[in-house]
């Protein structure tokens, strides 16, 4: 490859955002910002890279691999971070110990991870998202479901699907049945990867009785409304698990309160791959986009590793996929167009004048850089695409000539 | 709640497959006749069922449902364990039963390292790595059994049905790597929003596979 085409392309898994789609995304940044805002969420900013002591510890070894990792100049270890809810944990846990709880916190940037196919081929992903911390519960965890819905529901989106489960019902069950701990690891992370066909092998071949072989397998099926819960309950020996289906069924009540059931569904078979998750996940899918757009649950004891523990909840947006979703279905916000302001010789004053006038107001004015002929000067508007343009001569005043809505 | 509303797109795999599938499509109510027309038609709506089939060269449906253009597919496990992709294997539908299996010349010499020819690199790159053996992968498209009778490869990695190709060319099965059958595939999204549409094709072709196991018996 020749040394100009090498320094012309970027590292796998990152990109430029060109002219358009890079403010587009500044603005939908903002309006989520905006909304988390409204929701009394305050913003943080976190530093890119921080000790890999504060995230590898409680990271499964699935993401450790996705991390990416380096030393600085005294050979300390290093990490471009993976994910946000482990500094926020720490920020809340350190320099804002002492506020009063619940803490709202929100935050918008990018995390890094060696590509892997359930985020899509980037590494370098923007997030936004918010931590409720020192607030345990159903109530909690609605409220971030919900937020989730009315972020999603202003940028545009009608056709989403938010499905929410809880950790705590899977583990429980499995803990009832007596299956041994390495078995129920392995029949989880089936049902993270939501691998049916490998997880009826596997628990046909577990040491269990036939009744309870079939209702590790109706788990699948525990999707829909709140009669999932029902359903969910005939399950488990009594006692067993019922804390879980209590909660989800709180949660059901809270977020029909809140009016967004209709974009809500139970999935009790459920699991995120982040071990700190310890009761409610959820995750956020459209139709036509195979990844999901936003997810996050409730981590009760990832605070503890930095201070005292405090029961937290939080989810994440993936921006990525859901730009690509808003690009798809013709929501992404408006650009404006600009004005092209051209000027004849000894002109220039006057066309300075105007142009900082216009922006006071708003608006978006290019000067050109030299003196032109009217002629001259329309065929650059045309080229540069301008909405409109106002041509400075020195003596008779402005010419407009608008009608030039390119663009728009 | 889950949607029902929706149409639903499946990858199908032309080929071999495609007939089996075909027919389990139909034992479980959905009339298919339309994709068994020779035509060069791609793309099928059966409105009735409001299904949509397309169909694909296997290696690709796992792409097609990724990027979520299709929300199920239907291929071979040994297309899915080569290309790893965290799509949601909902069902076994026991089409095309055969082994990915190592095998090698009549005669050949266990050795540490050498050639492997295959369709399949990164299952074989993993297979030989996790034995702690040195072996260089080179991937072919088809007619893998050429490989070890021009001296190409020492062994290959492939499917296998009767053992017959294998026989006929002179070299013999050694192990089997994975059991391979057609599974139904989905990709996270159409999961959970046509959540309800897809449990319910997934429930009729459990059903037409029960039935098709009974009359077997």
């Amino acid at each position: 490859m020749n040394e100009k085409i090498k320094r012309l392309l970027t590292p796998e898994g990152v990109k430029d955002l060109l002219p358009g789609l890079a403010g587009q995304k500044r603005e939908v940044e903002r309006e989520i910002q905006e909304i988390f805002g409204r929701w009394g969420y305050r913003e943080v900013s976190t530093p890119a890279f921080e000790y890999s002591a504060n995230f590898v510890g409680d990271m499964k070894a699935e993401l450790a691999d996705k991390t990416y990792r380096f030393l600085d100049e005294r050979g300390r270890s290093l990490v471009l971070r993976p994910d946000f809810t482990l500094p926020l944990a720490r920020v809340a846990a350190t320099h804002l110990a002492g506020e009063i709880k619940p803490l709202r916190l929100c935050y918008g940037g990018n995390i890094y991870r060696y590509a892997s196919s359930r985020q899509g081929k980037q590494r370098e992903l923007p997030q936004a998202g918010v931590e409720l911390i020192g607030c345990a519960g159903a109530a909690g965890d609605a409220e971030v479901i919900a937020l989730a819905a009315a972020v999603l529901r202003a940028l545009g989106l009608f056709e989403f699907t938010l499905c929410f489960g809880h950790v705590g019902f899977l583990q429980k069950l499995l803990d009832s049945y007596g299956v041994e701990p390495e078995a129920a690891e392995q029949i989880k992370d089936y049902f993270n990867k939501k691998d049916y066909v490998s997880l009826k092998e596997m628990v046909g071949g577990l040491p269990l009785d036939e009744a309870i072989k079939g209702n590790i397998l109706r788990i699948p099926t525990l999707r829909g409304g709140r009669e999932v819960l029902s359903q969910a309950a005939g399950l488990a020996p009594a006692g067993a698990a019922h804390e879980a289906l209590a909660t989800l069924d709180e949660i059901w009540q809270a977020l029909d309160d809140y009016g967004v059931s209709s974009f809500i569904t139970l999935d009790l078979g459920l699991v995120r791959t982040m071990d700190y998750y310890t009761g409610m996940v959820f995750e956020g899918y459209t139709a036509g986009m195979g990844y999901p757009i936003c997810g996050g649950g409730r981590y009760d004891q990832l605070l503890g590793h930095f201070g005292p523990e405090q029961p937290a909840v939080g989810f994440a947006l993936n921006l990525e996929h859901l730009m690509e979703v808003l690009q798809r279905i013709r929501r992404l916000p408006a650009i404006s167009g600009f004005t092209y302001a051209a000027y004849e010789e000894g002109s220039r004053k006057r066309a300075f004048a105007a142009a900082s006038e216009l922006r006071g107001e708003g608006q978006k004015v290019i000067v050109d850089i030299e003196p032109r002929t009217n002629e001259d000067a329309l065929n650059r508007c045309k080229a540069m695409g301008a909405s409109r343009m106002l041509y400075f001569i020195s003596e008779a005043g402005v010419e407009e000539d608008g009608g030039q809505n390119v663009g728009s | 709640m889950l949607a029902a509303n929706d149409w639903l797109t499946i990858a199908l795999a032309k080929g071999r497959i495609l007939p089996p599938t075909l027919e389990l499509f139909e034992r479980a109510g959905i009339g298919c006749g339309q994709l068994r027309e020779k035509t060069r038609k791609l793309i099928f709506s059966i409105d009735e069922h409001r299904l949509r089939f397309i169909m694909a060269k296997p290696t690709d449906i796992p792409t097609y449902v990724e990027y979520g253009v299709a929300d199920l597919g239907i291929v071979g496990k040994d297309v899915l364990i080569e290309q790893e992709k965290e799509l949601y294997e909902l069902l076994d539908l026991k089409i095309g039963p055969c082994r990915l299996s190592v095998a090698q010349k009549k005669g050949y010499i266990e050795a540490s390292g050498g050639h492997v020819a295959t369709k399949y690199p990164r299952v074989a790159e993993q297979y030989f790595q996790s034995r702690g053996k040195q072996f260089e992968v080179i991937k072919l498209h088809g007619s893998i059994e050429l490989a070890p009778l021009l001296n190409l490869a020492d062994v290959i990695v492939d499917l296998v049905s009767t053992g017959k190709t294998l026989e006929e060319n002179d070299l013999v099965e050694v192990e089997t790597i994975a059991h391979i059958t057609s599974r139904l595939v989905a990709n996270p999204g159409s999961y959970q929003v046509k959540g309800g549409r897809v449990s319910t094709l997934v429930n009729m072709l459990e059903q037409a596979l029960s039935k098709g196991e009974e009359a077997q018996c």
